[in-house]
């Protein structure tokens, strides 16, 4: 198979910060052509300050800033991949006309900005179909393209909270809590990339493009189906449970061999059960009346975690995990960054990309959620600088000539520098 | 033809899969107007219908909220897998559908004749989807697994929950959704594929994959040499709940003189400790105390709708009931009635997405072996006999 899965797909990307890059990341794994639109006044967030003031947050590697700081955000390397980036103020007529011509010559415009930002520069869904009936428009928003609060602004830990999630996440009866992963970004990432190709299907088939219009915080609230059909047909509205679970007993993390290591375990049936009380050689407890169905180990749920965790805590990990796997129980390391990048499971089956990047050095890259028979991932392309691909897009794609791509600097519409005013 | 103007309208799917993530993916695709058929146990089917929480009074197969939302818009057909004329009826489906989808322990389906290998023999536009907790491949393929199993292992869970806390698992079955959403589009994928190379193929979906991808910063920020932990939150109570104020990232100048003057402070505004998103960032526990003290006094909604029109990023933690009630999902029409045969009606959440105006199917979940008879008698032409055989062992 000589085609790459998504062969000849040119997809005009303007998504920053998490959800959309994410997705078109997967799409240039995919082999999809994503060119990058950004504008040295406006960079994607993801690149940080031109000048990181002291005390920025953003993470450099080993906090070094380096010469050009909006290359070497942990963000941008890590979910940027993949990607050629181009620069063009689409605040000038000149760019607006330079977009629209991208435009004629791509599949797919992906945007995640506030609600009406793209119709408000001119550049919403009609604009652009006047432009190229056949392009597929996606709109990830917050909230979705319409409604009274389409215009409200979002991170992925607030829609967390707007869209349920956070209000079922905590320690058991404890305050709602979120997670530190944006956990909403990477979800909506994936899905984005499901709809697109459910929206270039029915392009296939009606011959005509059409607007995706995706709303994180509706994709989220997909996560909590079974608890609002619960409140529906009862009137009980979810809380905080912990790490419990409402029909397995015991489940939970326990305390392990070295500093702030953990293992998670859940036990689903009662082979499991016998499983675990033999894996941790304490066969007595499978004739205690405290612990002899579901029920009454959901009853004593913390005296069992006390002695699960007596057992634990004088032992690694990751071997209770494979011994605990040996005797048919789920049991998973909690692992950390340094530990999942290391982790010979995920080694065996090639999911981490070493990558390159020539202003940030060699590191590992997370790859794809899937793995395809016959159409393989590209490897990893390192995230581009800004501006890197003005050239190869304008003269390649666009035809400008370099005289006309250097007025374009000069007048301040393109370049590989940000606008140091900010 | 049923629903044949969908995006998936030509498209047939075969439902193996049990629990969460492989029958929410096939859900998805139902929703988009494939015909899905769900093939179950007989007398017990998928456990995700002995699974809570249950609705109304009722107990038993037909009355798990987890299982009716999880299949929506499906029919259900009982096979036994232990039968060797029923596996073969199975392998009669497997040969005219264009999706199937499972969830068996890597190998399982080999030994019944069902690999990808074997259907993919006679049926070349196949697409194979298996979802487990560790993949087809790799040292711990055979492993076990469940929603915390895949967060801890993943590399999710570490960093969520509270620094003097152990590790918390993100709420519900978070971690088998989304390994349900990429199972969803990695088959989307795999049949543009085929649309436009010609050729089916065999997907696998790794839980863990999916949560070490889920995982946006931990690996990546330990590499540039910061080691991420478990934080404080930056939740406030509210008079009736929890919002995050949201005043550091992504505001813009202007905002916080505004803010001050809302919440009654406005000596504030030159406080050294609150003048930039970093320095706000840096007090963040101060910042929290000063606007905490006001949020105390006033409903949630009403903070995240008055901070969101200055133009801050504010959020306010919603529960379900919230949900239900909130006017944004009302007024995009986001929850949706659907058919219960004991409680009239049930509200399920709606499209994951929308193209167009093209429809979002949301039927009720089929009770077990309720499409017997249509799809193992209409299509497979089993007589009235071979049916009340099978039927009959749903009874025993």
């Amino acid at each position: 198979m000589s085609e790459t899965a998504l062969d000849g797909l040119r997809i005009l990307d303007l998504t920053q910060v998490a959800a959309g890059p994410y997705s078109t990341m997967l799409l240039g794994f995919m082999g999809a052509e994503v060119i990058k639109v950004e504008s040295c006044s406006r960079m994607d967030i993801n690149r940080g300050r031109a000048r990181p003031a002291p005390g920025d947050t953003r993470v450099y590697p080993d906090g070094d800033p380096g010469e050009r700081p909006w290359n070497r955000t942990a963000h941008h390397v890590h979910r940027n991949i993949n990607k050629l980036a181009v620069t063009l103020d689409l605040g000038t007529p000149r760019g607006k006309e330079l977009f629209f011509k991208l435009v004629r010559v791509c599949d797919v415009v992906i945007e995640n900005y506030r609600g009406s930002v793209m119709d408000r520069l001119g550049l919403g869904y009609e604009a652009l179909s006047r432009a190229n009936p056949q392009i597929v428009y996606v709109k990830i928003s917050s909230q979705g393209a319409t409604g009274p609060e389409k215009d409200y602004g979002s991170l992925g830990s607030t829609l967390e909270q707007t869209a349920g999630l956070a209000s079922i996440t905590g320690y058991e009866g404890g305050p709602p809590l979120m997670t530190n992963e944006t956990y909403p970004d990477p979800v909506v990432g994936f899905l984005a990339f499901g709809a697109l190709m459910a929206a270039l299907r029915r392009r296939r088939r009606k011959g005509r493009g059409c607007l995706v219009d995706l709303s994180q915080r509706e994709a989220t609230t997909l996560l909590l189906g079974e608890a609002i059909l619960d409140y529906s047909a009862n009137g009980r509205v979810a809380g905080t449970n912990g790490n419990r679970h409402r029909d397995m007993a015991p489940q939970g993390v326990y305390p392990c061999l070295g500093d702030d290591m953990w293992v998670a375990v859940s036990v689903s049936s009662e082979d499991e059960w016998h499983g675990l009380c033999r894996a941790i050689n304490q066969t007595e407890l499978e004739l205690d009346p405290r612990f002899r169905d579901v029920g009454t180990r959901r009853g004593n749920h913390d005296a069992l975690d006390d002695i699960i965790s007596a057992w634990t805590r004088e032992r690694d990990h990751y071997q209770i995990m494979h011994l605990l796997q040996a005797h048919g129980v789920p049991a998973g390391a909690v692992l950390k960054g340094s530990e999942t990048i290391a982790d010979p499971h995920l080694e065996a089956r090639g999911f981490w990309d070493v990558v390159d990047h020539p202003e940030v050095g060699s590191y590992k890259q997370t790859t794809t959620p899937w793995i395809l028979s016959k159409s393989p991932r590209l490897p990893a392309v390192p995230a581009p600088g800004l501006g890197e691909h003005n050239f190869q897009v304008l003269n390649g794609l666009l035809g400008l000539s370099a005289g006309e791509i250097e007025d374009l600097v000069e007048s301040g519409i393109t370049g590989d520098t940000p606008k140091m005013d900010e | 033809m049923e629903s044949s103007d969908g995006i998936l309208g030509d498209i047939s799917v075969l439902d193996l899969s049990q629990g969460v993530a492989g029958p929410f993916c096939a859900k998805l695709l139902a929703g988009l107007g494939a015909e899905v058929i769900k093939i179950e146990q007989p007398g017990t089917g998928d456990p995700s219908r002995q699974a809570g929480p249950f609705m109304g009074s009722r107990r038993g197969l037909e009355s798990s909220a987890l299982f009716a939302y999880l299949n929506t818009s499906k029919k259900s057909v009982t096979l036994d897998l232990d039968i060797p004329s029923q596996v073969q009826a199975l392998k009669k489906l497997a040969h005219d559908c264009d999706i199937l989808v499972e969830s068996f322990s890597p190998g399982h389906l080999e030994s019944l004749e069902l690999s990808y290998d074997v259907l993919s023999g006679t049926n070349p536009g196949l697409i194979y989807v298996s979802l487990t907790p560790f993949g087809q491949s790799g040292p711990y393929r055979d492993y076990k697994g469940s929603d915390i199993v895949a967060q801890a292992i993943g590399a999710l869970m570490y960093t969520i929950g509270l620094p003097d806390r152990e590790p918390l698992k993100v709420g519900g079955e978070a971690a088998l959704y989304t390994t349900g959403v990429s199972a969803f589009s990695a088959t989307m994928l795999a049949l543009y594929v085929r649309d436009a190379q010609g050729f089916g193929q065999h997907v696998d979906i790794s839980a863990m994959d999916v949560m070490t991808v889920a995982q946006i910063h931990s690996s990546i920020h330990y590499q540039f040499g910061r080691n991420p932990l478990r934080r404080e939150t930056n939740l406030v109570q509210a008079k009736d709940g929890w919002v995050s104020p949201g005043l550091d990232t992504g505001v813009q100048e202007g905002t916080w003189p505004k803010v001050c003057q809302l919440i009654g402070l406005p000596g504030l505004v030159d406080d050294p400790r609150f003048t930039t998103p970093e320095s706000r960032r840096a007090n963040a526990q101060d910042l929290l105390g000063v606007v905490g003290e006001w949020a105390a006094t006033k409903p949630k909604e009403e903070i995240y709708h008055t901070l969101q029109a200055l133009r801050t990023i504010t959020g306010y933690v919603a529960t379900v009931e919230d949900l239900l009630a909130s006017q944004q999902f009302a007024d995009r029409g986001f929850f949706r009635p659907v058919e219960d045969p004991v409680l009239g009606e049930v509200v399920h959440p709606g499209p994951p997405f929308r193209i167009d105006d093209d429809p979002w199917r949301l039927s009720r979940a089929p009770q077990l072996g309720e499409h017997n008879e249509e799809v193992l008698g209409g299509h497979l032409g089993y007589s009235q006999e071979a049916l009340a055989q099978i039927n009959g062992q749903e009874d025993a």
